[in-house]
Order: C-alpha cells, then sequence, then structure tokens
C-alpha cells in the first residue's frame, strides 16, 4: 500500500516549483536577448495598464532596472528619445506613446526598497533565501519592461475541465483543439486581441505556430482589446510535463481563469497545489466553473455555493459586492450559457489594465512574507546598559582587577606600616630576610610571555554577550552578530594581557600622603629619644653625667612607647589612602579592560546590530506601504 | 437480526486457501514487530515510513489476517476512486436501492459506507475487520436523505447496510474519494482499500488521465490484487474513443488484462437523484456476482489478493526496516556528534589544565601577592572560582558545538530534541557544586597529611591545600608552589599529596564533563532509538517466508 497514501502526499510538493523557477530563469535570458527588438516593436501607445501576472511562484529577473526608471521619473528628455526609438516602428494603431504599468508608483517605489533590502542582505542571508525576491524583482523588472496595455490572462484547470472549449467560446472560433481524448492540450496557445503584445508573448516562450488571433479581429473596438490569452495545458494528469509548463507559464502571466467543473471542484490538488499558494493573488484571479450545463437547475447554485465556501477556506478573496477578489463565475462554455458574461467582465478586467501591478504587488508581498523569517523575528533586539555592564565587568574579572586592586591596597599598607615602623622591627625583618630564602616572600618577577588573562573567562564573556545580543533577531542576523563578536575575541586575551601588564604594574613611587615625613620624623624622634635617654642612662651609670634618673628614663620610656604609637596611629591613617590607592589600581585595570573590550567586541556587535535595524525598517517599507492598486 | 444462519450455505463450498496456522503465527508475530517500530526522528523518509507502517499496520489488521483465518468470510469489493467519480452512485446502483448518499457537492461520501446481504451482516458487524471504525448499522432505512454524521468525537464510523439483492458472500464498500481535499478522507480511503478483496477502481471520462488516481492502479498492480476498473460517467457519443483510449493507457501501464467496465454518463449520474438503470451496471454486477458463486473464481479473486499482499511483505518490509536503521543510524550520528563535542572540549580542559590556565586573572594576582598580601583561602576561593569558570567555558562551548552539529542534521528537528531547559543557569551551579566539593576533598586530603605528620610544627592544613591547588593548576609557572610545599611537609609527603590532589581533579573534571553529556543526551535517549527494529523486522519477515 506504500503508494496509496504516497499519492495524496505528492500532491503537495514543492520540487515543482523549484523547477518551475528554474525554467523560469532560463526563460528570461531567452527574453532579455529579444529585449531591443520587442522594445521597439512595443513602443507603441501603452498608456497605463499592463497584466499582471498570477502564480506565486517563479519571478523572473529584475535586469536592468535603471531602464525602467528612465520611462517613470517624469523627465520630458528622456520621453523625447524614447519617442524618437518609438517613431522608428509606428504600430498598426498609430501613434503611441510608451508607458509603464498602471498604478505604477507605489509599487515602483516598494520594489526599489525590496532592491535595496536584497541588496543590503546579501553577505547576510543566503542565496536560496533571497533568491524568491531576487525573482520577482527581475519578473517585475521584465513585465514592467513591456507593455503596458495589454493583460495577458491564461486559462487553467484540471484536465477535461475544458480549458480549451473556453477558450473557443472567448475567442469565438475553434482555435484550440478540443476532444476526449486526455489530455487533450499539450502546449499553450496564445490568442491576441490587439497588437504589440509579441514581446510579451516571446516571454512566455509560446512558438509563433501556436499564436492566434480572434475571429473578430484586431483591429476593431472589441471590448477585449488588450487581452492576450492562454490557453494552457492541464495540471493534473499523469503527464508531468504539462505541469511544469503550466507552473512555468502561470509566473509570467498578469491574470488566471481557473476553469473548474462540477466533478473536479474539490480535487486535492487544484486547491492544495494551487489556491492555497495563491490566495494572495485573488485580485488577478477567476475562478469559473465550467460545464454548469451538466447540473441541473438547483444544483449549479449549490456547487457554487460549494466552490465559494472552499475558496474561502484557501484563503482566497472573493471580489463579490464590489470588495476586490478573485470573481467567481458559471458557465458553460459548450452552450454558452455565462460566456457572455464572463466576457464582459473580462473586458471590464483588461480595460482596468491594473492586472500587471496588481499581480507584480501580489508577487511582491508573497515574497515579502516568505522573507518575514529572516527579518523580523520575535522580541526586541539591541544589547541593554545591563549587558554591556555585565560584559565589562565579566573583562574585569578576567584580568582579575578585584585582586589587583586588592594586593595593591594591601601592599601599600604594608610599606607604609614598614616606612613608619620603628627602626627595630625594620632591622629585624631585614635579618630575617637574609637568613630565609625570599621565596615566595618577594614579588616573582612575572615573565613576559605569561597568560595573565583568564581566557576561559574572557570567552564565556564573549558567549554570554553574542547570546545576548543574539536572541530576538532572525538566525542569520543572528549568526552575523555571533561571528561578529567572535571575530572581535580574537586577540582579546594576548590585549589584556599586553594591557594587565601595563596597567596593572604599580607605578615606581606609590604616591605618600602630606603626613606621612611627618610620621617618619616622629618616628625618627621616637628612636633618638630612645637612644638620647640610654646614652645617659650609660653616662649617669658610668659617672660622666651627674646622676639623674628620672629625665632619662623619661625620655627612653617615651621613646619605647611612642615608637609603636607612632606606628599604630600612622598604620591606622594609612588605611585611607590605602584603600583609596587600590581602589585607584582596580579601576585603571578595570577601565583598560572594559575599553579594550569595547574597541574589540561590543563595538563590532553594535554595529551589527544597527544594520540589522536599517534592514528590519528597510523590509518594514516593502511590507508597509499601503497597497498599490484599489 | 436478518441474518439466517441456514442461508450461510456458500461456505461449505468456498474452496480455503492453504493457511497453517504456523503461517499465522508468524505473521501476528510480524504484525507485532510492524507494530513496535517507531520512527520518532523527523528524517526525510520518515513520514514516509509511518504512513508505510501504518498502512501495513491496517493492512495486515483488516485485511490479511482475518482474510487467512477466515477464508470463508464474504468477499469484500472496495470502491475506490477520485472525487466525483460517481463511486456512490455506482454502488447504489448496483445494489439498486440509495444506500450510499450521493450527490453534487464535492466529496460527497465521508462515512464509509458497507453494503452487504443480510445474511452476511454478521461478519462485518462485528470488530473482525476494519477495527479501528465504529459501527453504525441501521437495519432499514426508511428515509433516504436521512444524514449520518461523522462520528463527532473524532472517532470514526463505517456505516452498515444490508441489502438483498446483493449476492450472498459480498459486500461492497462505498469508500472515500482517493484525492480529497480532506487530509482524513484520503487517510480513510487508503485504509479502506486495503481491506479489500477486489479493488474497484473507478475513474471518468474526464479523469482518467489523472495523476493520482493512476498511482493506486500502480500500487494495485505492484502488490497484484485482484483489481478491476470501471470507467464511469462517459458520454454515450465518445464512449467507444474513450474507452479505447483508456484501454491503451492501462495497456501502457501494463494493466491490459485488468477487467474494464464502462458505464455511460447518464442524467441520473450527475447529481445522484436517481439510480443508473440496471442494464448500465449489469456487467458489473455480473462479473461480480460471478466471484462470489463460482468456487473456482471466487477463490482465485481472494488467494490472488491474499498472496499478492504477503509479496509485496518481501519489499515492504525492507522498507520498513532500512527506514528504522536510517533511523538508528540519524540517533548514532546525533550521538557522535555530542560525543566529539564533549570529547573535544574535554581534551582541551586537560591540555589547559596543564598549562596553567586556572592561574589566571584573580587567582594569578592572589598567587602573586600570597602570602604577603593574601591569605591562603583567598588564594583557595580564587583558584576553585577559575576551575568553575574554566569548567563551564568547557561544558557551554560543547553545549554550543553540539548545538551547531545538530543544526545540521534533519533528525534534531525533533520536538523532543529541540526543546531545551535553560542550560547556562542550571550548568553554572552543577559545575559549582562539584569544584566546590572537590575544594572539600582537598582539604581533607591536606588535614590527613598534616595529621600524619604531628610534629609541633604542624602547619596550617588550609595553606597546605592551597599550596597543593595552585601546584596542580597552575601547571610549569609555579613550581615555586611545590618547593614551598616541600618544604612545609617533606617531598615525599608532598609528592603523595600532589598526586592525590591531580587524580582528584582529573576525577571530578572527567565526572563534571560526563554530567552534562549526559544531560546533553537524554532526549535522544529518551526517544530509545535502538538498532533492535530493523533485525527484528527482517527475522519476522524470515519467519514468515518459510512459513509460507
Amino acid at each position: 500500500m506504500t503508494a496509496v497514501t504516497a499519492v495524496t502526499d505528492r500532491t503537495d510538493h514543492d520540487g515543482g516549483e523549484e523547477d518551475a523557477h528554474a525554467r523560469v530563469q532560463h526563460d528570461d535570458h531567452d527574453t532579455r536577448d529579444g529585449r531591443t527588438e520587442r522594445a521597439r516593436e512595443e513602443t507603441g501607445a501603452e498608456t497605463g495598464a499592463g497584466r499582471g501576472e498570477e502564480t506565486g511562484k517563479g519571478k523572473a529577473e529584475e535586469t536592468k532596472q535603471e531602464g525602467s526608471h528612465d520611462w517613470d521619473d517624469g523627465l520630458i528628455a528622456r520621453r523625447a528619445a524614447d519617442d524618437q526609438a518609438a517613431g522608428a516602428e509606428i504600430g498598426p494603431m498609430g501613434a503611441r506613446t510608451t508607458t509603464s504599468l498602471a498604478h505604477d508608483g507605489p509599487l515602483r517605489s516598494r520594489l526599489d526598497a525590496l532592491r535595496e533590502l536584497v541588496g543590503v542582505s546579501r553577505a547576510r542571508l543566503d542565496n536560496r533565501t533571497l533568491a524568491e525576491a531576487g525573482r520577482v524583482l527581475e519578473e517585475a523588472a521584465a513585465r514592467r519592461r513591456l507593455s503596458g496595455q495589454h493583460t495577458v490572462v491564461a486559462l487553467a484547470g484540471a484536465t477535461g475541465s475544458g480549458k480549451s472549449t473556453l477558450f473557443n467560446a472567448l475567442t469565438g472560433a475553434a482555435l484550440s483543439d478540443t476532444g476526449v481524448r486526455r489530455p487533450t492540450t499539450a502546449a499553450p496557445i496564445v490568442c491576441s486581441w490587439s497588437d504589440g503584445a509579441a514581446p510579451l508573448i516571446d516571454r512566455l516562450g509560446v512558438p509563433g505556430r501556436l499564436r492566434r488571433r480572434p475571429v473578430e479581429g484586431v483591429d476593431g473596438d472589441s471590448p477585449l482589446r488588450g487581452l492576450v490569452l492562454v490557453d494552457l495545458p492541464d495540471h493534473d494528469s499523469a503527464a508531468v510535463q504539462h505541469r511544469e509548463q503550466v507552473d512555468r507559464i502561470l509566473a509570467l502571466v498578469d491574470a488566471v481563469i481557473w476553469v473548474v467543473d462540477p466533478e473536479k471542484y474539490a480535487d486535492a490538488v487544484l486547491h492544495e497545489r494551487y489556491l492555497r499558494p495563491l490566495a494572495g493573488h485573488a485580485e488577478v484571479m477567476f475562478v469559473v466553473l465550467n460545464q454548469v450545463d451538466r447540473l441541473p437547475g438547483e444544483a449549479a447554485h449549490q456547487v457554487l455555493d460549494d466552490l465559494r465556501r472552499l475558496l474561502d477556506e484557501d484563503g482566497v478573496a472573493l471580489g463579490e459586492y464590489g470588495e476586490p477578489g478573485a470573481a467567481v463565475h458559471a458557465v458553460s462554455a459548450l452552450t454558452g450559457d455565462g460566456v457572455g458574461e464572463l466576457r464582459e467582465a473580462l473586458g471590464r478586467f483588461v480595460a482596468e489594465r491594473g492586472a500587471p501591478a496588481r499581480r507584480l504587488s501580489a508577487d511582491l508581498e508573497a515574497a515579502a512574507r516568505r522573507l518575514r523569517p529572516a527579518y523580523a523575528a520575535g522580541g526586541p533586539a539591541g544589547l541593554g546598559e545591563e549587558a554591556r555592564d555585565d560584559f565589562t565587568a565579566r573583562l574585569a574579572d578576567a584580568v582579575g582587577a578585584t585582586a589587583a586592586g586588592e594586593a595593591a591596597e594591601r601592599a601599600w599598607l604594608r610599606h607604609a606600616g614598614r616606612a613608619c615602623g620603628t627602626p627595630w622591627l625594620r632591622l629585624w625583618r631585614w635579618l630575617q630576610d637574609r637568613r630565609d630564602p625570599p621565596t615566595g616572600r618577594l614579588p616573582v618577577p612575572a615573565p613576559e610571555d605569561e597568560e595573565a588573562t583568564a581566557r576561559q573567562r574572557v570567552e564565556q564573556a564573549v558567549r554570554v554577550l553574542s547570546e545576548r545580543a543574539a536572541t530576538g533577531l532572525p538566525e542569520p542576523w543572528a549568526v552575523a552578530v555571533r561571528e561578529a563578536a567572535l571575530r572581535g575575541s580574537q586577540g582579546l586575551p594576548e590585549a589584556l594581557d599586553e594591557l594587565a601588564a601595563r596597567a596593572g604594574r604599580p607605578q615606581a613611587r606609590p604616591p605618600r600622603p602630606g603626613w606621612w615625613p611627618l610620621a617618619v620624623l616622629v618616628q625618627a624622634a621616637m628612636t633618638v629619644l630612645q637612644v638620647l635617654g640610654g646614652i645617659w642612662l650609660v653616662g649617669q651609670i658610668v659617672g660622666v653625667l651627674p646622676p639623674n634618673l628620672g629625665v632619662p628614663a623619661l625620655l627612653m620610656a617615651t621613646g619605647i612607647v611612642g615608637g609603636p604609637v607612632v606606628e599604630w596611629g600612622s598604620r591606622l591613617a594609612a588605611r585611607g589612602p590605602a584603600r583609596r590607592y587600590g581602589l585607584e589600581a582596580e579601576r585603571r585595570l578595570r577601565e583598560a579592560a572594559a575599553g579594550c573590550g569595547r574597541t574589540r567586541v561590543l563595538e563590532p556587535v553594535t554595529a551589527e546590530l544597527l544594520r540589522y535595524q536599517e534592514v528590519r525598517e528597510q523590509y518594514g517599507r516593502v511590507v508597509g506601504a499601503p497597497t498599490v492598486v484599489r | 437480526m436478518l441474518q439466517n444462519p441456514a442461508k450461510i450455505g456458500h461456505s461449505s463450498r468456498v474452496v480455503t486457501l492453504d493457511v497453517r496456522p504456523q503461517l499465522l503465527d508468524a505473521l501476528s508475530a510480524l504484525r507485532d514487530r510492524v507494530a513496535a517500530v517507531r520512527y520518532p526522528l523527523p528524517l526525510a523518509g520518515a513520514p514516509r515510513a509511518r504512513a508505510n507502517r501504518d498502512e501495513l499496520l491496517a493492512q495486515l489488521d483488516d485485511y490479511l489476517v482475518p482474510r487467512l483465518r477466515e477464508p470463508e468470510a464474504p468477499l469484500l469489493a472496495v470502491v475506490g476512486g477520485s472525487t466525483g467519480a460517481g463511486k456512490s452512485t455506482l454502488v447504489n446502483s448496483l445494489v439498486g436501492r440509495r444506500v450510499s448518499e450521493a450527490g453534487v457537492l464535492r466529496p460527497t461520501t465521508r462515512t464509509p459506507v458497507l453494503v452487504c446481504h443480510p445474511g452476511d451482516h454478521h461478519w462485518f458487524s462485528g470488530m473482525r475487520v476494519l477495527p479501528h471504525l465504529t459501527r453504525a448499522w441501521v437495519p432499514r432505512r426508511e428515509r433516504c436523505d436521512e444524514q449520518y454524521p461523522l462520528g463527532g468525537d473524532g472517532r470514526r464510523v463505517l456505516r452498515i447496510e444490508t441489502a438483498e439483492s446483493l449476492p450472498q458472500g459480498l459486500a461492497l464498500l462505498d469508500a472515500p474519494d482517493v484525492d480529497s481535499l480532506f487530509a482524513d478522507n484520503r487517510v480513510l480511503a487508503a485504509e479502506l482499500i486495503s481491506a479489500a478483496d477486489i479493488w474497484v477502481m473507478v475513474t471518468t471520462a474526464a479523469r482518467y488521465a489523472d495523476a493520482v488516481p493512476w498511482h493506486l492502479l500502480r500500487t494495485a498492480k505492484q502488490h497484484r490484487v485482484t483489481l478491476i476498473t470501471v470507467l464511469d460517467r462517459v458520454p454515450h457519443q465518445v464512449a467507444s474513443e474513450v474507452s479505447r483510449q483508456y484501454g491503451a493507457l492501462l495497456a501502457k501501464a501494463g494493466l491490459g488484462e485488468v477487467p474494464r467496465f464502462t458505464v455511460p454518463e447518464l442524467p441520473e449520474s450527475a447529481w445522484g437523484g436517481g439510480l443508473l438503470p440496471a442494464t448500465a451496471v449489469a456487467p458489473l454486477r455480473t462479473w461480480l456476482a460471478h466471484q462470489v458463486t463460482d468456487p473456482g473464481a471466487r477463490h482465485r479473486a481472494m488467494a490472488r489478493t491474499a498472496h499478492g499482499v504477503l509479496d509485496s511483505l518481501r519489499a515492504r518490509m525492507p522498507e520498513l526496516a532500512g527506514a528504522a536503521a536510517a533511523q538508528y543510524a540519524a540517533a548514532l550520528r546525533l550521538t557522535t556528534a555530542v560525543d566529539t563535542a564533549y570529547d573535544r572540549e574535554h581534551a582541551r580542559v586537560k591540555r589547559r589544565l596543564q598549562n596553567g590556565a586556572v592561574l589566571a586573572g584573580d587567582a594569578l594576582k592572589r598567587w602573586r601577592s600570597y602570602p604577603l598580601d593574601c591569605t591562603a583561602a583567598e588564594l583557595l576561593d580564587a583558584l576553585v572560582e577559575s576551575l568553575s569558570a574554566l569548567l563551564l567555558c568547557a561544558a557551554i562551548a560543547a553545549d554550543q558545538s553540539a548545538a551547531e552539529a545538530w543544526r545540521r542534521e534533519p533528525a534534531a528537528d525533533a520536538p523532543e530534541l529541540t526543546r531545551r531547559d535553560p542550560v547556562l543557569e542550571s550548568a553554572e551551579h552543577r559545575i559549582g557544586m562539584a569544584v566546590r566539593r572537590w575544594r572539600r576533598v582537598l582539604e581533607e586530603y591536606a588535614e590527613e597529611e598534616v595529621r600524619d605528620l604531628d610534629g609541633g610544627a604542624a602547619p596550617d592544613p588550609e595553606v597546605l591545600a592551597a599550596l597543593v591547588a595552585t601546584a596542580l593548576l597552575g601547571g610549569r609557572r609555579v613550581r615555586s608552589a611545590g618547593e614551598r610545599l616541600a618544604g612545609l611537609i617533606g617531598a615525599h609527603g608532598a609528592l603523595r599529596l600532589r598526586d592525590r590532589a591531580g587524580r582528584l581533579l582529573t576525577e571530578y573534571v572527567g565526572r563534571v564533563l560526563r554530567a552534562e553529556r549526559e544531560r546533553r543526551l537524554a532526549p535522544l535517549d529518551a526517544l530509545d532509538v535502538t538498532p533492535e527494529p530493523q533485525a527484528e523486522l527482517i527475522a519476522a519477515l524470515s519467519v514468515l517466508l518459510k512459513e509460507r
């Protein structure tokens, strides 16, 4: 049974679409080659309208958008030049002016916005994501270069639904073969109601032998003037190449008439493969229920209602009660029922000449919608102050700013104590130092190549920062942000090493407070007092000096008590300056590390975020612009 | 009840299939294997494999096992085809009364209808076939326009109708359309067709070239089931031409010998208001009746489908096994990616430990000022903190590179695998715990050393711990730490302490990274993708083939 359900899977394949795209591109190359010729042919009188294309897939290239700008910017000089070119080949309908599509202004600005968007995001997004947008642009440019007066409408539908019969009914002659053999039509057939559509038909890749003229002729004021009708092969038969042709041409036409019949109107392949993806193109879509003659009276209405319900479920807006959307008609191509109304509707539609622009803007919207995940994602993007502070704090940790500051403070305190200490203590310490090996006591001179910075902490800091910066960004931009952070972090530990060595090195002489010399002096005085008292006492003992026990003893006692008191006092007094000194050392290291991190990592990341912000705004311009045609 | 036991005489003359109990046992073992296999990883082939598994299971449950158990049960002819092909009208016409709702709105049939002779009713009222469908049985329907809702609570319903006009031993099933806009319908149609002894494929003059039904026809050919095709709704004027072309298409597809019936398009067939005249469906009716009345034909029809399905197992089981193997291979790739990432980080951590990367930043500054301006406890604190930063960094880097590798694997998109806990905080917590525990054990070691010394000049154990930690984590940079350690507790003691602490460190680092790796792999392990299903499927198949 493998295939039983596999069958159903196949109805919603995407592979076909991609093939179609590829083919479209080929096709467009051809188109471009023939462009000059076509332009000459075209120069005629097409003011205003064009055809819109139908399908959401496959959009052609944008080659030479500059060229297309030329026609729209209102410069007389350019128009004149164009007129000269046009003058060379005045079409059968007399003097004409080359025109762009109707309602082109807003569409053009959105297309420009999209082009800019694609340009700025090339470096960030992969080609596959952008290909769709690129195709839309190319297609739009190609279509806008061509006649805006014609509207290319395709008849599409399942095999046996009567596309060719309807084609014949609309053209008024048996131009396309009809038959009971399924599938009947194998190649698209084109019928053009007015001249000048050749380049458009070239673009469809329909050879000359398959081009037809309606019976009524092309010169008259036919209500269908400007219509180029394409009869497509089926999209659901076992002949795969038919489906490929349909997909290719649907991408190039301005509007589509979907022909369904009472038997097949609910086929999964029609709804899932075509109508749902094309729901956004409802304005350039007709849905025609053919073969109503096979349904008895009431049933036709039931089926029509059911069809409308299905279309609604597909998301196709129905153009009823004057709202924009797909129009649903019931006809019988065989008996001619309803064909007249369809012709009228088509005539109105073609006369409006809005279809090409509508189709292009629907394409644009579809492309923009598909790009959405690449440009817009959840929450707000950007780095908060907190994240920056956290990053610099982590870098400071990595260089060991806190410990360095504490060490500096304690060292300063120690020096102060030693400087203001009693000489005896200093002497004792000196002796002890001489006796003990100096290991660990004296600061070991740091080798230059030492890794003083904790690599793992730097790595972690950068990682946390880039994760924070990347949250809320669409994936491609998140990757870009991470890469920017990673690039910046290369060499960061080494730079921090160097910086720590420079900034962390204590100044040659720590600054001393003003009272320090005084303290040293007093301490010295105390020593002198001790010595004096001692000498005096010794002198008395020896008998050189008159005996006076009180004063020398007092002197000596003052010296002996005063020395440690001064030492203790100055240590207390040194605490404040030591703290300041330590904090200063810490701050210097911290700031140096932060500065290094800012220039190397934070700034590139912020720049990347800014770029994303810009792109996002650009995307907003593509999406947010008001609908082009009303 | 309408069934009349006296009437079930036909079963006596049924030529039974040659079925041995061993075959049934092997088949039910195989069925259990098929039911047990899971495809949890979203690989490219997984949805297909899941669908295949479900179909095979449905066919085994609905058709093959019941058929082989009870060869005398009535033949089931399932009428399948595209939407709007006129299946319901055809069934109604064959039965001679409106049993299935026909209409112009598509898709018409959403509740499958099974029609059988009243005498056969007991075969279908039970759960012998199609056990997934709830039965709705109405003995005699008075009003034709009565609506039967689709199982309101999502249960699917099979309506059973009885009709005297059908020959005993034959049941017709009107299936929903195979190409419906409703995915449920499509699945149900496939399941119903799988349950058929006779596949009746209905197509129309407008549809005979449609791609979708042709896939069904090819499947039928592949499985060599008993197949007939009906070309329905053929306008009179083109009947012969369309029929000829359809025949040509069938012949081209290798289905030339398939019985083909043409039913003309009559006003009745368009909107299902009525029945087609008996003459229009007479040949089809006769053919179907012949299949059940003629024992030889009945046996052929039944055996062909049964054997076809049995044979198809030869291709389908390896396919399922292959998909299971692909699942296992994908799971293995995912595991390997994680293992590689963590192994790489582990190696990097080891290298860094050797280079003394832990003794950097705060820890280095502390060490430089030790012991003059810094206590042993502060030094040890700084070292521990630095070590946990190193491990955390390694764990997160491994996690990220594993995630990076998984991003390239389609299998990693399984919802079970993408749902992740906030790794960072909890990892920080876990690693911090582990490192603090290491420090405690290290201090205990130091205390033991001091206890052994028991001299009056016993050094402070904290100093010992700090020195040994510095010597271990500082790599070659801090030889002096080792020297001082030796000075304090003697060269021998220092060496011993250092060795023990080093082993301890290696063990803790390994344990931390292993724990993180296991946490990373836990969701994948929970999916339980093993190599066994592949082997089991193949084994079950070979047992079955031996028993045939």
